[in-house]
């Protein structure tokens, strides 16, 4: 979780002061330029509840970060937005009207793109066909790959979006893992409508270098103003640098929801501090209360 | 605790013995003209084959005709074709053993069909493919959907439809109809003309070798192989085309077995024939250059695969080897040739991987 540092600092100063009151679920907020809506989304997996009851909203041309712990149920409301998974419970809307998207498929046609954490990228396949699979270009009315034009076309995509990959006709596995991710990135604005793009962490495992560059080209995206992007990240710095607004996932709910000028990497990380602390002293109690039973554990004094 | 102290001088040194054999692979394939060929996933069979037949020309002189041709023929457009279809589920990751089923299933029905319930020639093998179809769908089915396992799956098809074709036949071997001598042009066309297989091997293997580069099957095949789940992700519909593939490979299946019983003018209630070129048109396949694991393949590398086993075959037989050591040498000629495929393989990646 804390793989940035970023958590690491404000430990000390964090256990004396107050911890910062937290709503246990942030209720259903609305901006009248919303282009998605998530309204009180459920989810469970036999007898784990990954979502609990989530609300979500994103504005046109907005960047929303989304933060949480491993196992708070980023991923899992990723890909019900995406159309991977359904809900049990909850309602979307997308541009104002119900979304209830059937397949992956579904939702890209409804203009929802996703970047899965695993990079649904499949190595064996070229830059190019790795960017249009699944909105494959033709030779109508044969139904031969047009791969001259994807290949040309996908040149032109991406150098508008400032990515540099010195042979798209190579197999996606000869890439640098920055240079996939940035494909796998692409491949949601390349040849495709899509209005929202969802990123599943786009900057796993990767070098500060590379992961610069994911966000340059998030920012670009966002300078160009056709989409509205959802984005996991785990580095509070990247998400106060690269985001309009902050979402917190906290036990399958959202614990914050708050425009990242309003907040700090000190608010993130107390946030986070305080649910570490609250866990800690729940086992503690829990191991105290056994122990004293048995008679073999004194209290230290305080 | 030596090996930590010396392990500091010993990465200063040169790579070992390995690294040197490459380099000079490497100055041997400078050669432009090798280097293309190389650079084929198929190139290291195709070295191997022309090598094979090479080495029985000069050493066999009735081997460079046109008559052995003929002979050469049936030695490999049947496995040709049943491979053909067997890299489609094979590059998807799986396997159908069930071919050998189809191979056998498929003419008994044909049969049948014509025989017993009167129907013509043509309509008769196009419904007996159908049926392949249907089977091939079930296997499908069973890996797709029901998520069992291929090699399981199929092997139980394998076992159920030799076991029926045994049950509808009563065992007993019958005339093929329509491949009777003198041949009309129905027999001529399905397998009992000489070239009629050759020819059928070629333009099959060309349209799926089509499908496979330039469709959207074919791209959907391969990212299925390499990576299922981001396939999956990506919006492809893997249970669709998992099952469609099935059904191909039982189709080119059942249309080698019609084939060769057209050509042969019986029908043979035998599992052991087909169950041996089950194995020799997966063997075709991976000396082909297709992978068992998925992922990658060529549909050309199957005609070559089987190619290189018919020549091998062919050139023993000729050299007067006895029939008792054909499938020792078989199976010796194999392991050279696949060591060959991977040794080239590897020199073809050092070369694209430093252009």
């Amino acid at each position: 979780m804390c793989s940035s540092g970023a958590c690491a600092g404000g430990t000390a100063e964090v256990a004396d002061a107050n911890p910062p009151s937290i709503e246990p679920v942030v209720p259903p907020r609305s901006a009248p330029d919303d282009v998605l809506r998530v309204e009180h989304i459920s989810k469970r997996f036999g007898p784990v509840t990954a979502l609990r009851d989530v609300n979500l909203h994103l504005k046109k041309g907005e960047v929303l970060g989304l933060l949480g712990d491993n196992g708070a149920g980023k991923s899992t409301l990723i890909k019900i937005i995406a159309g991977f998974q359904k809900q049990d419970a909850g309602t979307m809307t997308l541009h104002g009207q119900p979304y209830e998207p059937k397949s992956v498929d579904d939702a890209r046609a409804k203009g929802v793109d996703t970047v899965f954490q695993d990079l649904a990228l499949i190595d064996e396949l070229s830059v190019y066909h790795n960017l249009y699979l699944r909105r494959e270009r033709l030779l109508k009315p044969f139904p031969i790959l047009a791969n001259r034009q994807m290949k040309r076309e996908a040149r032109t995509a991406l150098d508008e979006i400032g990515i540099n990959i010195p042979r798209i006709d190579v197999a996606v596995a000869r890439l640098s893992g920055g240079q996939r991710q940035a494909i796998a990135v692409a491949r949601s604005t390349v040849g495709s409508d899509a209005d929202i793009i969802l990123l599943d962490e786009p900057l796993a495992a990767m070098g500060a270098k590379e992961g610069a560059q994911i966000l340059d080209l998030v920012a670009r995206l966002k300078a160009e103003g056709k989409v509205s992007i959802i984005m996991i990240l785990h580095n509070y710095v990247h998400v106060l640098q690269a985001c309009d607004r902050v979402s917190m996932i906290q036990d399958g709910a959202i614990a914050l929801d708050k425009p990242t000028s309003e907040t700090s990497v000190e608010e993130l990380t107390d946030i986070v501090v305080n649910e570490y602390r609250r866990a800690r002293e729940e086992t503690h109690a829990q191991e105290e209360k056994s122990a004293l039973s048995k008679g073999k554990f004194q209290r230290p004094s305080a | 605790m030596a090996a930590s102290t010396t392990g500091g001088a010993a990465a200063e040194k040169p790579p070992p013995a390995t690294g040197g054999s490459g380099r000079t692979l490497r100055s041997l394939t400078k050669n432009p003209i090798i280097e293309r060929v190389i650079s084929l996933r198929e190139g290291s069979i195709i070295v191997v084959t022309i090598i094979t037949a090479i080495y029985f020309s000069a050493n066999t002189s009735s081997f460079f005709t046109g008559d052995n041709f003929k002979t050469l023929l049936p030695y490999f457009a049947p496995f040709a074709i049943l491979a053909a279809g067997e890299i489609f589920v094979m590059i998807l990751g799986e396997i159908d053993l069930s071919i050998a089923a189809m191979y056998l299933f498929a003419p008994i029905l044909f049969y049948k069909l014509n025989s017993s319930l009167g129907l013509g020639l043509v309509p008769s093998v196009i419904v007996a493919l159908l049926c392949c179809m249907a089977v091939g769908a079930l296997n499908g089915f069973f890996v797709a959907v029901v998520g069992i396992n291929s090699f399981v799956a199929t092997l139980a098809m394998l076992f159920t439809f030799e076991g029926l074709a045994l049950i509808v036949s009563h065992g007993t071997p019958v005339s093929t109809p329509g491949g009777q001598q003198p041949l009309d042009t129905f027999g001529k066309v399905f397998g009992g003309g000489t070239y009629a297989e050759l020819i059928w091997a070629v333009a099959i293997i060309a349209i799926l070798q089509v499908v496979l580069t330039f469709t959207r099957w074919g791209l959907y095949t391969v990212a299925i192989g390499s990576n299922k789940l981001g396939a999956a992700e990506a919006g492809v519909k893997v249970a669709a085309v998992t099952i469609r593939n099935f059904m191909l490979c039982s189709l080119t299946a059942g249309l080698a077995g019609i084939f060769d019983a057209v050509r042969s003018g019986t029908v043979q209630p035998d599992p052991s024939g087909p169950n041996e070129y089950l194995f020799l048109a997966v063997a075709a396949a991976v000396i082909g250059g297709t992978l068992l694991t998925g992922g990658s393949g060529t549909v050309v590398g199957a005609l070559i695969g089987a190619l290189f086993l018919g020549v091998l075959k062919d050139g023993l037989i000729l050299q007067g080897v006895n029939a008792n050591y054909l499938l020792f040498y078989t199976g010796i000629a194999i392991f050279i040739a696949m060591t060959a495929n991977v040794f080239v393989g590897r020199v073809r990646r050092g070369h694209s991987g430093s252009g």
